[in-house]
């Protein structure tokens, strides 16, 4: 179209070797003047972000440490020391939402993983229709977590709910199970709904990897005998890696925020089964108005993300340029 | 292509394609349910066994949405706060992505690697200092409270999105331009941007759908019913007893087939987005 004009224009007035005035080759008061523009440039993006991301995570440490009264018009802080983390240190609740969020993470992410090489794999091997079913798998993703949320609590239904329903007439139980009454059950019936809504966006990282391993490795590992078993360890799962450790990373690290799902879907019971630490967090403030205990759950939350994210960028190898996927 | 050898690849095309259409149906079917009930008539929600699809369909659910529970207001709200940001988000995304990608600033692995950090923080980080600050400010219930830090929180995608697509952009296209006399802010607007408009839309779709579907500020920052967005609203829905699935996924159907749509037709694009990166290793 048009930008395709502009560029034929372009090439044909200037010699390719003529050096863009940010390259070495040019002069340094261009080069000075180039930066001055991208520092300019920059700049907003950099204020919004300091301002309203970094500068909240540092004061929510500060208050996470004080005593926080909502007033009137305002709210006053007094230094508190360590007496919030004390608090944490001495509930059950906040233990029983740490444990909670970091086992539900372990396993569903272990399952959407296992889940999305399966899918990954299956529509990989597609002949044809693999641009249709990798337009499936957006669907999910773009739906509202909380609609999610309310279609499985309709599914899940202990009266009248199409789980029970087909479990009866396949005469796996006898008579309607109580998905969401149960501890036990209400975290499988949680765990349900996130597999459901993110394995697919798990498959479609992982179908990008797969696209990119080379056909002729396989043909080599063919010819040296090696059979469909072999291969996948020989060649699919080395060359995976990568896009394994990114979608890991970044399922582990959404996981760590779990709230929407379990405030719709269980509101963190039966008693506090299902309550996350965002849940835990986010009831300490607005239904107990205890800001200060409540920002030190989150705080807490954030230090285990960043723990999670260094454990691996430095465990596992991940290189951070990899890692720039959907952050939404 | 060499004709693929008898029968066994033949069973395996076959098994592959029967695996596809199972993850697919697994995939859909919640939204098959979702629609059902949407028409399915009061009476008939509720009802053991249920009914695999609504005999007759109704819009009843859909009168109840708008005219009971007033679900147009929540439209709007979604609707203002996320064109809003999107705009705000991708307007600073694309200059930041720009000067990072064309000119020699220093620190820029550092900057990429640091946005890539600060975009995997969790929301309830900043929901308490936020708060705090909003409340002091006046700025509870009001667009901006969520205009603001849905930017904040998609800037660092959005840079990272555009500043790929800018390097992808020849050099000696904005070279002639810069030659001649046009200004940065002009070659960026009339001559880099409209070559890399693939990645500022796949940007400004991500954007949109993040902010389309945040819970957790929205709850927290906008609490009056009238300032209410689509999640929060659908959340709040009915009392503590009952539960109005029909009138909820009636309400529900209205914004997600639009935003589904809006999906699949730039599915190539969404696609590209979410694995940037992921397989450059």
């Amino acid at each position: 179209m048009d930008g395709g004009s502009r560029l034929g224009a372009g090439l044909a007035r200037r010699p390719a070797a003529l050096a863009f005035p940010h390259t070495r080759r040019a002069p340094a008061t261009l080069r000075g003047r180039r930066a001055r523009v991208g520092y300019a440039f920059l700049a907003p993006a950099a204020a919004v972000v300091a301002s309203v991301t970094l500068g909240p995570i540092l004061y929510a440490v500060f208050l996470s440490l004080s005593q926080v009264r909502l007033t009137g018009e305002g709210f006053a802080t007094t230094w508190a020391g360590l007496a919030n983390y004390a608090i944490l240190y001495r509930a059950p609740e906040f233990w029983q939402a740490l444990a909670f969020t970091a086992g539900y993470t372990g396993a569903t992410v272990l399952v959407e993983v296992a889940l999305g090489l399966v899918v990954a794999l299956v529509l990989n091997g597609l002949v044809r229709g693999r641009g249709l079913a990798m337009a499936v798998l957006l669907l999910p993703w773009s739906l509202i977590t909380v609609v999610s949320a309310e279609v499985w609590s309709y599914l899940d239904n202990g009266a009248y709910g199409l789980i029970d329903y087909v479990l009866v007439v396949l005469h796996v139980t006898s008579q309607p199970v109580n998905w969401l009454g149960e501890p036990t059950l209400a975290l499988v019936a949680v765990g349900l709904a996130d597999v459901w809504k993110t394995t697919p966006f798990v498959a479609l990282i992982l179908l990008a990897g797969l696209q990119m391993i080379r056909r002729d490795l396989y043909e080599a590992a063919t010819l040296d005998g090696a059979g469909p078993w072999k291969s996948f360890w020989r060649v699919t799962f080395p060359l995976l890696r990568p896009s394994l450790l990114v979608a890991v990373l970044f399922r582990v690290l959404q996981s760590f925020g779990l709230f929407d799902l379990p405030f719709v879907l269980t509101s963190g019971g039966p008693g506090t089964t299902t309550q996350s630490l965002a849940l835990l967090a986010y009831r300490a403030m607005f239904n107990d108005l205890e800001f200060g205990p409540g920002t030190a759950v989150s705080v807490v939350t954030v230090a285990a993300v960043v723990l999670v994210a260094v454990l691996f960028i430095r465990g596992l190898g991940v290189r951070l340029g990899e890692a720039g996927d959907g952050a939404a | 292509m060499v004709r693929r050898r008898g029968g066994a690849t033949l069973l395996a095309r076959a098994a592959t394609a029967l695996a596809a259409a199972a993850i697919l149906v697994f995939v859909l079917f919640p939204f098959y349910w979702l629609l059902a009930t949407s028409f399915a008539s009061p009476t008939s929600i509720g009802q053991w066994p249920p009914a695999l699809w609504p005999h007759p369909p109704t819009w009843v659910n859909y009168r109840q949405a708008f005219d009971d529970y007033g679900f147009a207001v929540y439209i709007r709200n979604s609707f203002v706060v996320s064109t809003a940001a999107t705009v705000a988000t991708v307007s600073l995304g694309a200059l930041a992505g720009y000067g990072l990608a064309r000119t020699p600033v220093r620190g820029r692995s550092a900057t990429l690697v640091g946005a890539l950090a600060i975009s995997s923080f969790p929301a309830i980080a900043v929901i308490s200092p936020l708060y705090l600050v909003m409340h002091v400010l006046g700025w509870l219930n009001s667009y901006q409270a969520l205009i603001v830090p849905y930017t904040a929180f998609n800037l660092p995608f959005t840079l990272w999105i555009t500043y790929s697509y800018f390097r992808q952009v020849p050099l000696e296209v904005e070279e002639s331009a810069l030659v001649d006399g046009a200004s940065p802010v002009r070659v960026l607007l009339t001559v880099v941007a409209p070559l890399a408009t693939p990645g500022l839309f796949t940007a400004g779709i991500f954007t949109f759908v993040a902010c389309w579907t945040e819970f957790l500020m929205a709850l927290s920052f906008d609490t009056e019913n009238s300032m209410r967005t689509i999640p929060v609203g659908i959340a709040l829905f009915g009392s503590q007893y009952v539960v109005p699935y029909g009138t909820i996924f009636a309400a529900s159907a209205v914004v997600v087939v639009p935003v589904a749509l809006l999906v699949l037709a730039f599915q190539r694009w969404v696609v590209s987005g979410l694995t940037a990166g992921a397989v450059k290793s």
